[in-house]
């Protein structure tokens, strides 16, 4: 009698226990309780404006609670990867616009009719769309902006003999500015060549004064030779960065973050050229020098009458899209919504210090910062970012040969065979991929 | 005397036990079998596991094409015949044979810094206290350091013009062979530790007296380590020889990522680094694993030769 009892209130509990499973089980109509989206982000921004998104959203959505799973971002791409190849794990993820979002495009969900409407109040999205172009597929969203502008140190310029209000604006003046600065002294541009970060960031703002974007789409697509004049001429220049002795002379061992950037911060180069959010930016200068010792200006125009010549080279920066995977897919769409809203717009600005793509942020919140000012009248004017456009292999050619071509142990003639072995040896640029 | 030709009765038979003493025997060297086996079972799942089935997977892995996390197809020995006309393979692999020469170096100076310990050589004590600190740090934090150590304006040439060595004053991690061998030395510093104490091991099994009997015969320091220490410390030296040789190219990773990616140009790319750069970042999981297999081998060249000499020493009967 007593076994039968045991064996009934066993029963009752194992399809109570089975029932809770099911109900709990992961999908979008759970009505007992907040829906859990599972967040794989590096953190771009850092972790207190991270911490503002999770508070901020789930105060605003009750439905949904956020858990971030932070990785740091040179690890980012070990985790990411298993997840991708096992088709599990997040429900939300990001990549860098371009290329490499591009690649891994298969793990995410395209936005379909909705990518213009959650995109519709931000300057740019086309880095998260194929091709960078929104009427082709969109995988996600992108709030934050990025490219690259040359800081300078006014005080040095001034000890130079040279106009801080009036930076070199053409290559040639750049030239002769870099013979005053290293006369009285100091390093012209400080500069980190280890590592792909400089090569794949200086790369656009030469390449500008000789492509035209659908030249860079060619980039793209791996259909421009890197033996074609345009991109050999975009080569010589960034070689004679380093050869004409502009730049610091351990620059192929060194890496622009920390090092290079550390340079242009101790009062040691009249420029530096690097990324307008993120790490190391107007507002480390800034902090570093004092914010009216900086000064911003365009990488000075080899060719001032090239259509892009004028342009800012930008790039959406981190874009979050819902994993094919997840099953909860409506929940981790209304994230990314949010993402790309206003609110979201201005916590980045606020926190992150970042540069907001949402045109509706409030111009109040915006820094006071005389550079971060001028930053948003540079960036008025965008283009495709060239550097976005290379290929691992290729971004890596880049950044050795340009290191051996400094150290004069390779010609640019030999640095354009070698990018264009990189291209043929590109996965992902393929041609008949 | 007379010789008997009659048959001597059967010694054997007066040893050999009763049936049931050799069931008895048989049951037991089956227990202990099965109890052998049995200890050795999580060793071997282990190893099965974590060593064999990553490796046979790699070789597959080696033997496809992929473009970036799409599906992959068969690329029969394509990923080979592509390593050779790779420069930046060729590249790694030259510099692998520049650190495989500096093996002597990795073999020699622990050991001289052990019998110096062993022998309390002055300021003994100061060094047995700290020559492992090196090897506990970790190597990423090692190759942090050394960036500054080593930086143009960094503590050692400041040191080198402070005494008036200016012309040794390197850039160091600038120039083809400086940076190479600069990266080996930062990691025999830091590495160096585990073969002292392995030498200091092996070193506590020689008798004080063979050492103190060789000093009042007259040998010298240098005489005593390659006529007495040396011989009586070979299967120490075979064993720190081969862990060395299989290890010296992969405890140079994280070193290079911290201190080099592998530049200036292709100067520090070593064959693991680049397994790392064309799998993660060109995302080409065949091409890379190629290399890795190709890595494999040519390790396991390098080491046969010591493993060979190794159990050769190992089963060497005592004379």
């Amino acid at each position: 009698m007593f076994r039968r009892r045991l064996t009934g209130v066993l029963a009752a509990g194992v399809a109570t226990a089975a029932l809770l499973a099911a109900c709990g089980g992961g999908g979008d109509d759970a009505a007992d309780g907040p829906v859990t989206l599972k967040v794989l982000t590096w953190e771009p921004g850092g972790t207190e404006y991270w911490q503002q998104v999770k508070s901020t959203f789930e105060a605003s959505h009750q439905d949904i609670k956020l858990d971030l799973q932070s990785v740091p971002f040179d690890k980012y791409p070990e985790v990411q990867g298993p997840y991708i190849t096992s088709q599990s794990g997040p429900d939300v993820m990001a990549n860098n616009a371009g290329l490499e979002l591009f690649d891994r495009r298969g793990a995410y969900t395209p936005l379909g009719d909705k990518a213009a409407e959650i995109n519709k109040d931000l300057v740019t999205y086309s880095g998260a769309c194929e091709e960078f172009d929104t009427s082709k597929p969109c995988y996600g969203v992108p709030f934050s902006y990025q490219g690259n502008v040359l800081y300078y140190n006014k005080d040095v310029l001034t000890a130079a003999g040279l106009d801080p209000e009036n930076p070199p604006a053409t290559w040639d003046e750049f030239g002769a500015a870099c013979d005053a600065v290293k006369k009285a002294g100091k390093t012209c541009l400080a500069l980190g060549l280890s590592g792909t970060f400089p090569a794949y960031w200086d790369f656009p703002e030469i390449a500008r004064n000789y492509l035209t974007e659908d030249d860079i789409r060619g980039v793209l697509n791996g259909t421009l030779s890197w033996k074609d004049p345009k991109l050999v001429q975009v080569l010589e220049k960034l070689a004679e960065i380093t050869t004409k002795g502009w730049a610091n002379k351990n620059a192929p061992s060194i890496t622009m973050l920390p090092d290079g950037a550390d340079i242009f911060q101790r009062g040691d180069a009249a420029f530096a050229g690097t990324i307008i959010s993120d790490a190391v930016n107007w507002e480390a200068f800034g902090k570093a020098l004092g914010d009216d010792k900086l000064g911003v200006t365009r990488w000075p125009a080899i060719n001032p009458s090239a259509p892009l010549a004028g342009k800012f080279s930008g790039i959406e920066g981190a874009v979050y899209g819902v994993t094919k995977w997840s099953e909860k897919k409506e929940a981790g769409l209304k994230f990314i919504t949010w993402l790309a809203g206003k609110e979201n717009g201005e916590l980045w600005v606020k926190y992150a210090k970042g540069q907001p793509l949402n045109k509706n942020v409030d111009p109040a919140l915006l820094p006071e910062s005389p550079a971060f000012k001028k930053i948003q009248e540079l960036i008025a004017e965008p283009t495709l970012h060239a550097g976005v456009m290379l290929s691992g292999p290729e971004a890596d050619a880049l950044a050795r040969g340009w290191q051996q071509v400094t150290l004069g142990q390779l010609t640019v003639d030999k640095w354009a065979d070698q990018m264009q072995q990189a291209l043929e040896r590109s996965p992902t640029k393929k041609q008949g991929n | 005397m007379s010789i008997s030709t009659a048959p001597a009765a059967e010694p054997a038979a007066a040893t050999t036990p009763p049936a049931p003493v050799r069931r008895t025997r048989r049951f037991r060297h089956a227990r202990e079998w099965w109890f052998g086996a049995l200890l050795v079972l999580p060793a071997l799942a282990l190893a099965f596991t974590f060593k064999l089935v990553p490796l046979v997977r790699g070789v597959t892995t080696s033997f496809e094409s992929s473009s970036g996390f799409g599906d992959s197809s068969f690329a029969g020995f394509d990923n080979y015949t592509r390593m050779f006309d790779d420069p930046m393979v060729l590249a790694s692999f030259r510099n692998a044979l520049l650190v495989v020469a500096t093996l002597p170096v990795w073999i020699v100076v622990p050991l001289v810094l052990a019998v110096l310990i062993h022998q309390r050589a002055p300021g003994w004590k100061f060094f047995r206290a700290v020559y492992f600190i090196p090897y506990t740090i970790a190597p990423i934090v090692v190759g942090i350091m050394f960036r500054q150590i080593l930086a143009p304006d960094g503590p050692i040439n400041a040191l080198l013009r402070t005494v008036g060595l200016e012309p040794l004053a390197l850039e160091w991690l600038n120039g083809r062979n400086s940076a190479l061998f600069s990266l080996v030395a930062v990691a025999l510093w830091s590495f160096f530790g585990l073969g002292v104490m392995t030498y200091l091991a092996g070193l506590a099994t020689i008798p004080d007296e063979v050492l103190e009997a060789a000093y009042l015969d007259g040998a010298g320091f240098w005489r005593r380590l390659f006529s007495v220490v040396v011989p009586m410390l070979r299967p120490t030296v075979a064993y720190w020889s081969v862990l060395c040789a299989s290890g010296v190219l992969i405890w140079l990773f994280p070193l290079i990522y911290a201190l080099t990616q592998g530049g200036p140009g292709d100067a520090t790319m070593l064959p693991e680094y680049l397994v790392f750069l064309t799998t993660f970042q060109f995302l080409d999981r065949g091409y890379g694993s190629a290399i890795g297999i190709a890595l494999f081998v040519f390790v396991a060249l390098i080491s046969v030769f010591s493993v060979r000499h190794m159990f050769k020493e190992g089963t060497r009967k005592p004379r």
